[in-house]
């Protein structure tokens, strides 16, 4: 007995053909959908770059070129993006430039300079920020969304957010100021060990753990252990913690 | 020398007792006053009135008694005339504090009763509106320190401002974005309440009172943001 009759593969084989159509018809119009902009200007070595996006993800690194290059992938509900080059370096207000709409997503791929500053923020996604050794590094999501400062070396350093993890891993450097705020997520340091900051962290539920850098002697908890402040090493950098409902820990690179 | 003194002097001229130099004195006033001439001569009459009828009336049974209840009724209604005075020209505070005061036992006790009542009744006001029920609650069960609910009340002044027009613009918002937006608020919600429980225990707790600035300035800086949208 045949299991299956010559009759009745047919219908299978032509059912298995539209469906595979259908699956490069889905692929096809959702690569449309999505719009890719790339665009380049020129740029000195210590240039400033501000984006301030509506949500999408941002990535920042660095490369040896003179120039900053930007990378936007927009989905096809059409969006203003119209970069401003500025005497210090280039400006993008993707809220501003489509004041009104609040439904946009774009993700970002910036690629500059190493001693840039770079202001982000965006009202909910992600902001990876990578090998940065300029003057500033700021990196804000108003909402929801990760933050990632990978290689940093930059003498002021922000990082703020409400839901979401925020990890740094980089030094302070000395007369530095480096805050980082969040609201219920884990706030992640990952510093040499010669690193040489005064700390003051705060987190509403009392867990802070500084890891090796916990000094009994030189630093007090208050609050019930609310709060931990006092010096690691010289003290020459100001660090501020804030955390309503997370983890703040430290580890040793 | 007036008329009040003039007159004074009228009694001792009818009964001729005055010196030669007050009688010309008074003699010559009289001429020039109406006023105390008509006195002078309502004193001859009731003086002509009392000698005619000398021996018509018994004589009172103890004079000195009805002169003393006289005299007496004098000072009472003297006295009198010196608390209307008071009455008309002082203060209400001096009035009062020289008024007599006459009560019964009845009127005493009903007027302690009273104020032990309004004392009560205020000190129990005074509890709820100090401990309990003045300002806001933390869960509805837990008192706020008055410096904290001060600045309480002014923050929310402003958090209704900026959440009054965030509302506006909510409709325009795609359900995500009103999904992402409210979690986030209810973080930092969930921080001031935390934060004022902790001040609720204990007032002078520094650290709480930061996270409840901070909570505070970013719930402020997210309504501003958001209200634009």
């Amino acid at each position: 007995m045949k299991l299956f009759a010559s009759d009745n593969r047919k219908p299978i084989k032509i059912l298995s053909a539209l469906f595979s159509i259908l699956i490069v018809l889905t692929a096809s119009s959702f690569a449309l959908a999505q719009q890719k902009v790339s665009r380049r200007f020129p740029a000195g070595k210590n240039v400033r770059f501000e984006l301030k996006n509506i949500t999408g993800t941002i990535t920042v690194e660095t490369w040896d070129r003179d120039e900053i290059a930007v990378t936007a992938l927009m989905d096809n509900r059409k969006a203003t993006f119209n970069p401003r080059q500025t005497e210090s370096g280039l400006v993008i207000d993707i809220v501003g430039d489509n004041r009104g709409r609040n439904d946009i997503e774009m993700n970002f791929k910036i690629q500059l300079p190493s001693r840039s500053s770079v202001d982000l923020e965006t009202h909910s996604g992600q902001i990876n920020v990578r090998n940065v050794q300029g003057d500033l590094v700021r990196a804000h999501i108003w909402t929801s969304g990760d933050i990632q400062l990978i290689g940093i070396n930059a003498s002021r350093v922000f990082a703020q957010n409400l839901s979401g993890d925020i990890y740094f891993d980089g030094d302070f450097s000395s007369g530095g100021t480096y805050e980082f705020k969040s609201g219920r997520g884990t706030i992640s340091l990952q510093l040499p060990a010669s690193c040489g900051f005064h700390l003051v962290a705060t987190s509403s539920v009392k867990r802070i753990s500084l890891g090796p850098f916990w000094d009994e002697k030189r630093m007090q908890l208050l609050g019930e252990g609310r709060r931990i402040t006092g010096d690691v090493g010289d003290g020459r950098a100001s660090v501020t913690i804030t955390n309503y409902q997370g983890d703040i820990k430290f580890f040793r690179r | 020398m007036n008329c009040e003194n003039y007159q004074l002097m009228l009694s001792d001229f009818v009964d001729g007792a005055l010196t030669i130099e007050d009688c010309t004195r008074l003699e010559l006033h009289l001429n020039s006053c109406p006023d105390c001439n008509d006195a002078r001569n309502d004193l001859n009459v009731i003086v002509d009135f009392c000698r005619e009828q000398r021996g018509v009336y018994d004589p009172v049974p103890d004079s000195h008694a009805m002169w003393v209840r006289i005299t007496n009724l004098i000072e009472a209604e003297h006295a009198s005339a010196s608390h209307h005075e008071i009455h008309r020209e002082a203060g209400w505070f001096f009035r009062m504090m020289n008024r007599s005061w006459q009560v019964s036992f009845p009127q005493l006790a009903g007027l302690v009763a009273v104020i032990i009542l309004v004392v009560a009744m205020g000190t129990a006001v005074g509890v709820r509106r100090f401990s309990f029920s003045g300002g806001p609650q933390v869960g509805g069960l837990v008192p706020i320190p008055p410096h904290i609910e001060d600045r309480y009340r002014q923050q929310q002044q402003t958090i209704a401002y900026w959440n009054d027009r965030v509302e506006l613009n909510k409709a325009r918002w795609s359900p995500q974005m009103r999904e992402t937006f409210e979690r986030n608020m209810s973080v930092i919600d969930a921080a001031v309440d935390d934060s004022m429980k902790q001040l609720a225990i204990n007032p002078h707790d520094t650290v709480s009172e930061d996270i409840l600035n901070e909570a505070f300035n970013d719930k402020v800086a997210l309504l501003k943001e958001f209200s634009d949208l």
